[in-house]
């Protein structure tokens, strides 16, 4: 079976954003087309030069593409929505760098897209002994409660992830949440569920995160700047398999991960930036272990000691991460590698992580299916 | 030990001893799972006359707990306590647990009990599966 890495190279070569935000009444038209038409400034291209488009979104429901995309000039072009719950951006951002890859397109844009709307999942028709009493919250309270069993940590450590992110996203204009918290803060938040408060769970609002990608020869032919191409050198997907218990995501993490580094011919430990679907604070924890920067029930300490914070050995959500920047659902994967690219290209300003060259994208979709994209400067 | 009707009686049964069962099944591949179901094996794709019901015994061991502060869904009041329970006969389960605030850790050896609730209809009963630590 052939990677991304064994197809001709992908570059990144625009980014944009509407900034994440509680919802609002603005259509969605407005969020989407702003960040598409930021991503093509950034890269120096205009619209018709597009030859393929990603859209995506989990909860807009059917065909929400073309009403949104027709206002850039309807060009024709190949347009496909891509669903995959908090992964379909990661998943909209894979389809388009393949279709460059393997020669279908010269360019291609990803668009993440969401308004916060409730769309429940249809029922498989097999039910649990009390299904409706674990939210998402409620399943990360427990992956806290086994994780601080398990490895000896108080439960209040976890929070140090928060306040890490709080301070990042306070660096991030984009991000939903922009204001520095103490740990005082975090704690003594609302309880939400086990040890998880308010501030340790990621908001759910409403924005759009766009990148174009594009082949060596479009970068040439479009007269883009090189020297701010950014490669992917890696796109990793898979879903879950039994046996792993109540910690399938990190399990699931730690084998997608692992076909991610292997492609770039990296190790974790190299990776200067790394975007973790940080949903609650035990997240960043399971899915720095499971990439492989330290040992099993080591993070928390790397952490106290600052090695995730920017500056340290690994920036984790330089962003602010999804408890700071925020999920909107279809915007979030495809930000987080706007957010590496940044980092990459040494354009972000005030959360800049210095010398950052080698960076990591990484998403996990309910059910559960999970991303890793590598990202390098050439 | 009869009372009020079974809230889910596909999914558990009221045993002899205290203990109530779990209503799995098993694959001829070995796999057990709950709750039972036709659909086929996650672990070999197994179907039809492959799976077969089977009991399971109501006692296991705390993999993770918490108690329930805040919840985001009707027809339950916080604080509640719940539990994600390794069955010495093989599958985890997620369940509510008896405690309230007061969640046995990981690692406590546990038990299913049925205990009367309120039903879906003014003044109904019913009984529901609940775990709690064993004596
Ligand atoms: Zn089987």
């Amino acid at each position: 079976m052939k990677t991304l890495s064994d197809l001709r190279p992908v570059y990144v070569v625009g980014v944009g954003w509407h900034p994440y935000r509680y919802a609002t009444e603005e259509p969605y038209v407005t969020l989407g087309l702003t960040a598409v038409r930021q991503a093509l400034a950034d890269a120096g291209v205009e619209w018709p030069s597009m030859d393929a488009a990603f859209v995506g979104t989990a909860l807009l429901g059917m065909a929400s593409g073309r009403p949104m995309l027709r206002h850039l000039g309807a060009t024709g072009l190949p347009l496909v929505h891509v669903e995959n719950a908090s992964a379909s951006g990661s998943a909209a951002f894979r389809a388009a760098c393949l279709e460059v890859a393997c020669g279908l397109a010269d360019t291609a844009l990803a668009l993440g897209i969401d308004k916060a709307i409730p769309r429940p999942r249809t029922s498989s028709g097999l039910g649990g002994l009390a299904e409706d009493a674990f939210v998402a919250f409620t399943h990360f309270a427990l992956l806290t409660n086994e994780y601080a069993a398990r490895n000896g940590v108080a439960p209040e450590d976890v929070a140090l992830v928060a306040v890490k992110n709080h301070g990042n996203g306070a660096l991030n204009p984009n991000a939903q949440r922009q204001k520095a918290r103490t740990l005082d803060e975090v704690l003594g938040g609302k309880p939400i569920s086990g040890t998880l408060t308010s501030l340790q769970c990621c908001p759910v609002g409403e924005g759009a995160a766009s990148v174009i990608v594009c082949s060596e020869d479009a970068i040439q032919r479009l007269g883009i700047d090189p020297g701010r191409a950014i490669r992917v050198t890696a796109s990793a997907v898979g879903s879950e398999t039994p046996g792993a218990g109540n910690d399938a995501d990190a399990a699931l993490t730690r084998t997608v991960i692992g076909r991610a580094l292997a492609q770039a011919q990296r190790k974790g430990t190299e990776l200067d930036v790394l975007e973790v679907h940080d949903a609650f604070t035990i997240e960043e924890l399971l899915y720095a272990e499971a990439a492989g920067l330290c040992g099993e029930g080591q993070a928390i300490h790397l952490l106290k000691e600052g090695a995730f914070h920017l500056g340290g050995q690994c920036a984790i959500s330089p962003s602010g991460g999804l408890i700071a920047m925020g999920h909107p659902i279809g915007p979030t994967g495809v930000g987080q590698v706007g957010e590496v690219v940044t980092q990459l290209r040494g354009e972000a300003g005030a959360r800049q992580h210095k010398g950052a060259r080698i960076g990591m994208a990484h998403m996990v979709g309910l059910g559960s299916v999970a991303y890793a994209h590598v990202l390098e400067r050439p | 030990m009869d009372g009020p009707q079974l809230l889910k009686p596909a999914l558990y049964a009221q045993g002899d001893d205290g203990v109530a069962w779990l209503n799995g099944g098993a694959c001829a591949c070995g796999h057990v799972f709950f709750p039972l179901q036709d659909f086929g094996c996650e672990m070999c794709g197994g179907f039809g006359v492959d799976l077969t019901p089977q009991r399971l015994k109501g006692l296991g061991r705390i993999v993770a707990s918490a108690t329930v502060h805040l919840h985001a869904g009707k027809g339950r009041e916080a604080p509640f306590d719940v539990g994600v329970v390794k069955l010495d006969d093989g599958p985890v389960v997620r369940t509510l647990l008896t405690s309230v605030g007061d969640a046995p850790a990981p690692g406590q050896a546990v038990r299913a009990v049925l205990v009367e609730v309120d039903g879906k209809e003014p003044g109904q009963r019913v009984r529901d599966l609940r775990f709690e630590v064993q004596a």
